[in-house]
């Protein structure tokens, strides 16, 4: 006879396991694939929820993904006046409950990687659920399965060691306050990711690669 | 327990048993066959105001709640927010045309559940209350008479359209409601993004909707084609689904109901907020989201355990837009640069 468990079980819900979702944005290449591959995800099919910025287009090619980090102890749930976002047992922070968000956006100002939207039209809030519909079942995310320079990457810790430098941290410091999160990111030495550091990024590099500027050429443009 | 939510809800539930006392002539004509609804009904008062304090109390809930009202009662607007209020009450809460731009099937499915639970709360509430009764006039039996407060106001033919609509008000709402359950539960077993999100409470609010429209119709069928065959087992087992359904309103998925009016109360705040300053992003410089808000949530989220300043500023000062480039840069300062 069959145990209890297999007639409860859903045959595919395999689930997240071991699996880690990875963000490396210092290797993005501004492409959009992810952009419009989240648009295909069952669970907000048609909007994309994968945000993706140009951090200063003068004098960078820096572009900076971003989904969902899933947090630990998520701000965006925490100051919902509406109870309306709930984290799974996998640690998966799920969009806006439709029959619960009534629209404040606090979610939108609050979470501190900047990631919950509202609609307007549909009045309420929608955010990366990390394919939900796909991961649950074993699957990897949309934005993952497109992302050409693996800046979005999906699986074991185990598989990211075996194939790329670097090591994972989803520790993120924001001022006093340091957030947890189910999403990792790459970093050389081990240790939170200081996120106030980045005001002090000089895209020098990038804009003068050969050193033009320093050895003083005449003025030939402008 | 909270004590206040306690007393609260005590004293909605007392209200509720004075009414049907003052509604039925301090219970001459209450029917005692409904006495266990009248329970249901004193419980479900007393646990949904008891939820809904406790609920109040979270602090971005009374945060919102305080700015909402205030809002609404700005001198100066009232004449303005009464008319959009209005507006609001009728799109809003009950057209629910947002559920329409959602999902036209999910807004068919949401209405016709929303209008047959208004249509058997509207009969079934003043009968179990006793607000509601009938007599007959004369010796003839044919003619009903309708009393409301115990004061006669309807007198009609037990053969006529207004005898066949009071009688069979419960079973229009019930197939009402079983569309609504049938077309949600589709989407929940079909829609993929659904069945990956569907919680056992989501089935849960079906199911309870489900067993006691079924076994509301099962009465129907047994004193019509059954010569009232099983009727009163049937009618036990009604009054048990509708009981238990009543104490489950305030804690499960259903509790929607009762939070959704505070999506007005965000329209009157979220206008007020707009029409005071933009919050400044310290980054880039630019507006995004109200001074009054982005306050708000700074006066919150201590309260929550969550301290997002610093010495250079405080992080919700950040517009959403940096707050993601600064983290993209400061991981690629930490994995040596970009690129």
């Amino acid at each position: 006879m069959a145990a209890i468990e297999d007639f409860f079980d859903h045959p595919d819900a395999i689930g997240i396991g071991d699996k880690v979702y990875v963000m490396d944005p210092s290797r993005c290449i501004g492409c959009n694939a992810c952009v419009q591959a989240c648009t295909e995800c069952d669970t907000h099919k048609g909007n994309s929820m994968m945000h993706l910025e140009e951090v200063d287009r003068a004098s960078s090619t820096q572009t900076a993904p971003m989904v969902c980090m899933h947090c630990d102890d998520p701000t965006c749930a925490e100051v919902c006046p509406a109870d309306a976002i709930k984290k799974t047992e996998d640690g998966v922070v799920q969009s806006a409950e439709k029959s619960r968000c009534i629209g404040c956006s606090n979610c939108v100002i609050a979470c501190p990687f900047g990631v919950p939207e509202y609609y307007e039209e549909f009045d309420m809030m929608m955010k990366c659920d990390m394919c939900y519909d796909r991961t649950s079942v074993g699957s990897e995310p949309m934005c993952t399965s497109v992302c050409p320079s693996q800046a979005l990457w999906y699986g074991t810790i185990e598989e990211f060691h075996a194939t790329r430098p670097g090591t994972l941290s989803n520790e993120f410091q924001f001022g006093n306050r340091l957030v947890t999160t189910r999403v990792h990111t790459v970093v050389h030495e081990p240790g939170p990711l200081d996120v106030l550091l980045g005001r002090s990024f000089e895209p020098s590099v990038v804009s003068d690669p050969f050193g033009f500027d320093e050895i003083g050429l005449p003025e030939v443009v402008g | 327990m909270d004590r206040r939510a306690l007393a609260l809800g005590a004293l909605a539930a007392g209200l509720v048993i004075l009414a049907s006392a003052a509604g039925s002539g301090w219970f001459q004509w209450f029917d005692t066959a409904l006495a266990g609804y009248l329970f249901g009904v004193v419980f479900f008062a007393f646990a949904t105001v008891y939820r809904y304090t406790v609920w109040l109390r979270r602090p971005p809930t009374a945060k919102l709640h305080a700015r909402g009202w205030e809002a609404l009662w700005h001198r100066g607007d009232r004449g303005r927010n009464t008319g959009s209020l209005l507006g609001l009450i009728v799109r809003n809460l009950f057209l629910q045309d947002f559920i329409w731009k959602r999902s036209k099937s999910r807004w068919l499915a949401h209405q016709t559940l929303f209008w047959g639970c208004m249509l058997a709360v509207a009969v079934t509430f003043p009968l179990t209350l006793g607000w509601i009764h009938f007599t007959s006039v004369g010796q003839s039996a044919r003619t009903y008479e309708t009393s409301f407060f115990t004061i006669p106001v309807l007198e009609f033919d037990v053969g006529g359209v207004i005898a066949w609509f009071f009688f069979h008000a419960l079973d229009i709402s019930a197939v009402l409601v079983l569309i609504g359950v049938f077309i949600f539960l589709f989407r929940r077993l079909k829609e993929p993004g659904a069945v990956a999100t569907t919680r056992a409470n989501d089935h849960l609010a079906l199911a309870g909707l489900f067993a006691v429209s079924v076994t509301g119709l099962m009465l129907t069928v047994s004193h019509q084609f059954l010569a009232g065959q099983y009727y009163n087992f049937i009618n036990v087992l009604h009054a048990l689904t509708v009981m238990i359904g009543l104490a489950y309103i305030p804690f499960g998925k259903l509790f929607h109901i009762f939070q959704r009016p505070a999506n007005l109360g965000v329209k009157f705040y979220k206008r007020a907020a707009d029409e005071g300053e933009p919050q400044i992003c310290t980054e880039c410089g630019e507006g995004f989201a109200s001074a009054l808000q982005v306050g708000d949530l700074k006066d919150i989220l201590p309260e929550l355990g969550f301290d997002y300043g610093s010495d250079d500023g405080n992080w919700q000062d950040v517009c959403p837009g940096c707050r993601r480039r600064l983290l993209a840069r400061s991981q690629s300062l930490r994995v040596g640069g970009f690129g």
